[in-house]
C-alpha cells in the first residue's frame, strides 16, 4: 500500500482524474503489477456491487404497515383521512363492492343462471347471487345520491367560491365524467374485464373525492 | 395529455401522455386508498428491504422498511409525479435510514482508515456460499464506509449527493469508498 497510485485507482476507474495524471497512471500500470491487479480487482467489486439481488423481507411487513397507517384490513376500504363525510365513504366502499358485484352478475350471466335483460325477481328467501345483484344496485343508488347530493351543495355555494377554483373544479369534473363515460361504453362491449370494472369503480371514486373535496371549500351559512 | 385532478393535485405526464400506474396509484393513496398504497408496497418493498438491510444491521431491516413505507404514506401529498415514484420513495427511504442512524446510535467505527482496512475483515471463505460472503463482507463495514459504498456502487448516487446526504465533505466519500472497495475485493471470488 506504499505505492502512491494506490490511493488514485478508484479515482481512475470512476474516470475522475484529469487527462494527464490518467496518462501517468496507465503507463505506471503496465510496469506495476501489483496496482493493475488492484485495478482489476476494484473493477470486479463494481460490478459485484451493480449485480445484488434484491430480497423480499422474512415476512410480510404489510399488516405491520396497514396498522401503523390506520388501515383495518389489507385491501379494504379507502381511509379517509381528511374529510368526514358519512355518505361519500359508504358511496366510495359501495363502489368497490360494485366492482365485485358487477363481475358476479357477468358470471351469473355466463353461467345461465340470469337473463341477460329485464327485472330481476327478488323473492323471499333471496338466493346468495341475488342478494349480490340487490348490492350492486343499492351500491350504484347510493353512489348517485352521494354524488347528487355534493352537486347540490356545490351548486348552492358555488358564487361564494373563487372563480378560478370553480373552473378548475369544473375542468376536472369534465375529466372525470369523460373518463367514466369512456370506460361504461368500454364495458357494454367487455363487461368482465377486470382492468375496465377496476377503472371504472377507481374512477368513480374519485369523481366522489373531488366532488367532497369541493365540497368543504363552500362555507358553512 | 391524461389530468387525474384531485383539487390541488394535478398530475401532468407528458412523456407519455398517461401516467404509469405507480403514479395513479399513489395519487389514489394520497387521497386515503389504501389498497392502492398497498400495491405500491407490494411493487417497492424488495428493493427498499434491500437497500435498508445493506445500509443497516439486519435485525432492524424489517422494522425500519416499515417506518419507510409508513413515512412515505404520511409525505405522499408531497408527491407531485415529477420524478418516478420508485426513485421519490427510494430517496425518502435514504432519509428515514439516515435519521434512523442517529437513534440507533454510533455502536461502531465509521469510517476506515489508513492500513486498517486490511485487517477488518477477515478473509474471505471458499465454497458456494461466496455470494452472501461478499454481502456479509459488506455488513462488517464501518458503518459510514457501508453507507457510502451502498450508496454509491449499488444504489448509484454521486459523490455530491452522498457528501449532501452524509453531511461529509465529497473527499471523504471518494476516500471511503476506496478503502471499502480495497476491503472487499478480498471477498471476491477469485
Amino acid at each position: 500500500m506504499s505505492d502512491p497510485w494506490m490511493e488514485r485507482l478508484s479515482d481512475y476507474l470512476e474516470d475522475d482524474m484529469p487527462a494527464a495524471e490518467r496518462l501517468a497512471l496507465e503507463a505506471h500500470l503496465e510496469t506495476c503489477r501489483d496496482c493493475s491487479v488492484v485495478v482489476s480487482d476494484l473493477r470486479r467489486v463494481m460490478n459485484r456491487a451493480r449485480q445484488m439481488d434484491e430480497r423480499q423481507p422474512h415476512r410480510d411487513l404489510w399488516p405491520g404497515i396497514a396498522k401503523r397507517i390506520g388501515a383495518t384490513s389489507a385491501g379494504a376500504q379507502p381511509i379517509r383521512r381528511r374529510w368526514s363525510f358519512s355518505s361519500p365513504q359508504l358511496a366510495a366502499a359501495a363502489v368497490l363492492l360494485m366492482t365485485f358485484s358487477g363481475s358476479t352478475v357477468w358470471l351469473m350471466r355466463s353461467a345461465g343462471s340470469l337473463p341477460a335483460d329485464g327485472p330481476i325477481a327478488a323473492t323471499a328467501p333471496p338466493p346468495a347471487t341475488v342478494t349480490a345483484v340487490n348490492v350492486r344496485r343499492n351500491a350504484a343508488e347510493n353512489y348517485a345520491a352521494a354524488v347528487e347530493d355534493l352537486e347540490r351543495v356545490l351548486s348552492a355555494g358555488r358564487g361564494q367560491l373563487d372563480t378560478t377554483t370553480v373552473r378548475v373544479i369544473e375542468q376536472n369534473l369534465a375529466v372525470i365524467d369523460q373518463a367514466i363515460a369512456q370506460a361504461q361504453r368500454a364495458l357494454l362491449a367487455d363487461p368482465a374485464n377486470l382492468y375496465l370494472n377496476t377503472h371504472l369503480a377507481e374512477t368513480m371514486r374519485r369523481k366522489l373525492d373531488l366532488l367532497r373535496q369541493a365540497a368543504t371549500l363552500v362555507p358553512v351559512s | 395529455m391524461t389530468q387525474f385532478g384531485f383539487g390541488a393535485v394535478t398530475l401532468e405526464h407528458e412523456n407519455t401522455g398517461r401516467p404509469d400506474s405507480d403514479t395513479v396509484d399513489a395519487t389514489l393513496a394520497a387521497s386515503g386508498d389504501a389498497s392502492a398504497f398497498e400495491r405500491l408496497y407490494r411493487h417497492h418493498v424488495p428493493r427498499i428491504y434491500s437497500l435498508v438491510r445493506r445500509m443497516v444491521n439486519d435485525d432492524d431491516a424489517e422494522e425500519i422498511t416499515q417506518d419507510v413505507f409508513v413515512r412515505a404514506w404520511q409525505k405522499l401529498g408531497t408527491f407531485r409525479g415529477e420524478a418516478a415514484f420508485g426513485t421519490w420513495l427510494h430517496r425518502l427511504a435514504v432519509n428515514v435510514i439516515l435519521a434512523r442512524r442517529e437513534t440507533l446510535g454510533t455502536r461502531r467505527k465509521r469510517f476506515l482508515e489508513g492500513d486498517a482496512v486490511l485487517e477488518f475483515l477477515p478473509a474471505r471463505k471458499a465454497g458456494p456460499e461466496l455470494a452472501m460472503d461478499f454481502e456479509s463482507a459488506m455488513e462488517r463495514l464501518p458503518d459510514g464506509a457501508r453507507e457510502i459504498f451502498v450508496l454509491h456502487d449499488v444504489e448509484g448516487y454521486r459523490h455530491e449527493e452522498i457528501a449532501e446526504m452524509l453531511g461529509l465533505a465529497t473527499g471523504t466519500s471518494k476516500s471511503q469508498l476506496h478503502r471499502a472497495r480495497l476491503a472487499l475485493r478480498r471477498h471476491l471470488e477469485r
